[in-house]
């Protein structure tokens, strides 16, 4: 959520004519820079996008640094392609355009688009990186379209001069079949360093698979407000009744683990009503998100299935109480009765720690980008509960000779 | 001068005079042409660690010696005189150029600009000099920038400690946020002192 002004230098030069970018380079350009716009005023509503283009008749500035996205759009309509670019002066008007900005406590930052040959030498454009840097105004590069020899080098040399504390990116674009926005989505150009535009680049990442508006709920919030404020108050409202059932859910499952089988599959019930309110958008991410760890879930399954745990469904019986409270104390209680249990190869351990759910579900929840409410990950839990409950049942005989 | 009375001078007496750094909003301190982005904050603070270079400093970009720094303060102060304490081997600057009450000053604003007052410095490494300000310019402070564009020959400044003297008023100064203009007066918006009813001024 930094507060940025950027201003955007397009190549418009004849370079840009070329189809090796669908549909031609200076389209693929446009969308990038519609894409980047949108992200910027997404992720801070103060911030300011500026755009001019740098070859023509000569550097010229279409929009000054502005928060309102349609008139950086419009002036996006009827750009003609022709001449040379002039990068040195592309970068001081740019300048010279966020020095004058309206609010003095944003950010300055230059995005440039070099899709064709350039002129300068590595001196003189090294001279601008540190004149930028010492108004500490930070640059993001594009490098796509012509592969000068010597202009990749020409514009790592300027990344360097400009770079202070990594707030300047180099992205490299090869001409290939994904378009040229798709590459920029994941880069730290959009991502703001790490945080911030990370929402609306996810969003639009999945929509982009998807093939829809690359908007929350699928529904532009533009153009229907109340829908898309609707979607996402039922969304807040299901992800925390989601959570005070799995709450109830992971202490009850392990007192009654006969319980839990029920509620997981009632849950899943409630979860099915919901889940069309909520949209593909949605579900996309969370599956996204969860197919690692569905490989990962799927492993610790299969290392229960092989070791059964014999003393392991007494001592939570026994403990139930205090795994409900403290699943990391239940976890030491069990290791402790295992030593001293005959049965102690270091994968019977693993294997009924991860069958403890209550232990599996703290975990998971500790795990960045695993959402424990995720409908798979309770089925999977669901199932290996079913899986420690047949246990039980198998070892109840010899739970009585093991008892401590 | 300061230190320089009859009677050996206890710190703490001097100190409270230099005690303007506490007014200082340090947040929104900031400097351009910085190495280390926010090494700018570690230059104000008490008299008695002036000399106390075991911490941060602020030091320019190499082979640049220009270095702007902006200081607001939390309220108006009224400002006598800065005392500056460089670096060692050339690398203390050699002038101080302020602007007063300007924010988003940059290089070429501020090699531009005039002044409200400018000092040839010297090398301050005792943190024993200080600096005169025109007192009447320096009345009703609130940000000031310090723009030191050479030092005495070194690849970079160094800067160990900035401190001002003075006294702050409790008073913020107000930057007017709006401003209304009338084409045709709105007689209820100014009612004349008859009507509200306080007649005769008092003296007391």
């Amino acid at each position: 959520m930094v507060l940025e002004a950027t201003m955007i230098c397009i190549d418009n030069s004849e370079w840009m004519r070329n189809g090796d970018y669908s549909p031609s380079r200076f389209q693929a350009q446009a969308d990038a820079v519609n894409l980047i716009c949108g992200a910027k005023t997404q992720s801070n509503p103060e911030n300011t996008v500026g755009v001019l283009t740098m070859a023509g008749k000569g550097v010229r500035v279409l929009v000054t640094p502005t928060s309102d996205l349609g008139k950086i759009l419009a002036c996006m309509h009827g750009l003609e392609i022709g001449g040379e670019m002039d990068l040195a002066a592309g970068i001081q008007v740019a300048q010279l355009a966020l020095k004058h900005r309206q609010n003095k406590k944003q950010q300055q930052r230059i995005i440039v688009f070099a899709g064709s040959p350039i002129k300068p030498d590595k001196k003189s454009l090294e001279m601008i990186g540190r004149k930028l840097k010492k108004n500490s105004v930070a640059l993001d590069i594009v490098n796509f379209g012509e592969d000068d020899e010597g202009k990749t080098e020409k514009l790592e040399a300027l990344l360097a001069a400009v770079n202070n504390n990594d707030s300047s990116h180099i992205v490299h674009v090869p001409a290939g079949p994904n378009a040229l926005s798709d590459v920029l989505i994941s880069t730290p150009i959009f991502t703001g360093d790490g945080e911030g535009g990370s929402g609306f680049a996810a969003a639009a990442a999945a929509a982009a698979a998807g093939g829809v508006s690359g908007f929350e709920f699928g529904v532009d919030p533009n153009l229907d407000p109340e829908l898309a404020l609707a979607l996402r108050v039922s969304m807040e409202e299901e992800r925390a009744r989601q959570e005070a059932a799995a709450k109830k859910a992971a202490e009850e499952a392990s007192k009654q683990e006969k319980g839990g089988e029920q509620q997981s599959s009632s849950q899943d019930a409630t979860m099915t009503e919901h889940a069309s309110g909520a949209t593909s958008e949605a579900d996309n991410k969370r599956n996204d998100l969860s197919d690692d760890d569905n490989a990962l879930l799927q492993q610790a399954l299969a290392m229960s299935m092989d070791e059964p745990a014999s003393t392991h469904d007494v001592q939570d019986s026994e403990m139930s109480d205090a795994a409900a409270d403290d699943p990391e104390l239940a976890l030491a209680l069990q290791l402790s009765v295992q030593d001293s249990a005959k049965d102690s190869s270091s994968q019977a351990d693993v294997s009924k720690l991860l069958a403890d759910q209550s232990f599996v579900s703290s975990i998971l929840a500790s795990l960045p980008g695993v959402d424990p409410n995720d409908p798979s990950v309770k089925e999977v839990l669901a199932s290996m509960q079913s899986q420690s409950e047949t246990q039980q049942k198998q070892d109840e005989d010899k739970a009585p000779n093991e008892e401590k | 001068m300061a230190c320089t009375h009859d009677h050996s001078c206890e710190d703490h007496d001097c100190s409270s005079n230099w005690s303007l750094y506490k007014h200082i909003d340090l947040a929104k301190v900031t400097a351009l042409n910085e190495a280390n982005p926010g090494s700018v904050k570690s230059v104000f603070k008490a008299w008695e660690d002036r000399l106390n270079s075991s911490g941060e400093h602020l030091e320019s970009n190499e082979g640049d010696p220009e270095l702007l720094v902006y200081i607001p303060f939390t309220s108006d102060v009224k400002i006598k005189s800065i005392s500056v304490v460089g670096g060692a081997d050339g690398t203390s600057p050699s002038k101080m150029r302020v602007f007063i009450n300007r924010e988003g000053i940059d290089f070429s604003d501020a090699q531009g600009m005039q002044p409200v007052q400018e000092w040839d410095l010297v090398e301050n490494l005792q943190g024993v000099l200080e600096y005169q300000t025109r007192y009447s310019k320096f009345q009703s402070v609130a940000s000031i920038t310090l723009h030191f564009p050479e030092s005495f020959g070194g690849d970079t400044t160094q800067i160990h400690y900035i401190g001002f003297k003075g006294e702050a008023t409790q008073l913020k100064r107000d930057v007017v946020a709006t401003i209304v203009y009338e084409i045709t007066p709105n007689p209820s918006d100014h009612k004349t002192r008859a009507e509200t009813g306080g007649g005769l001024s008092q003296v007391e």
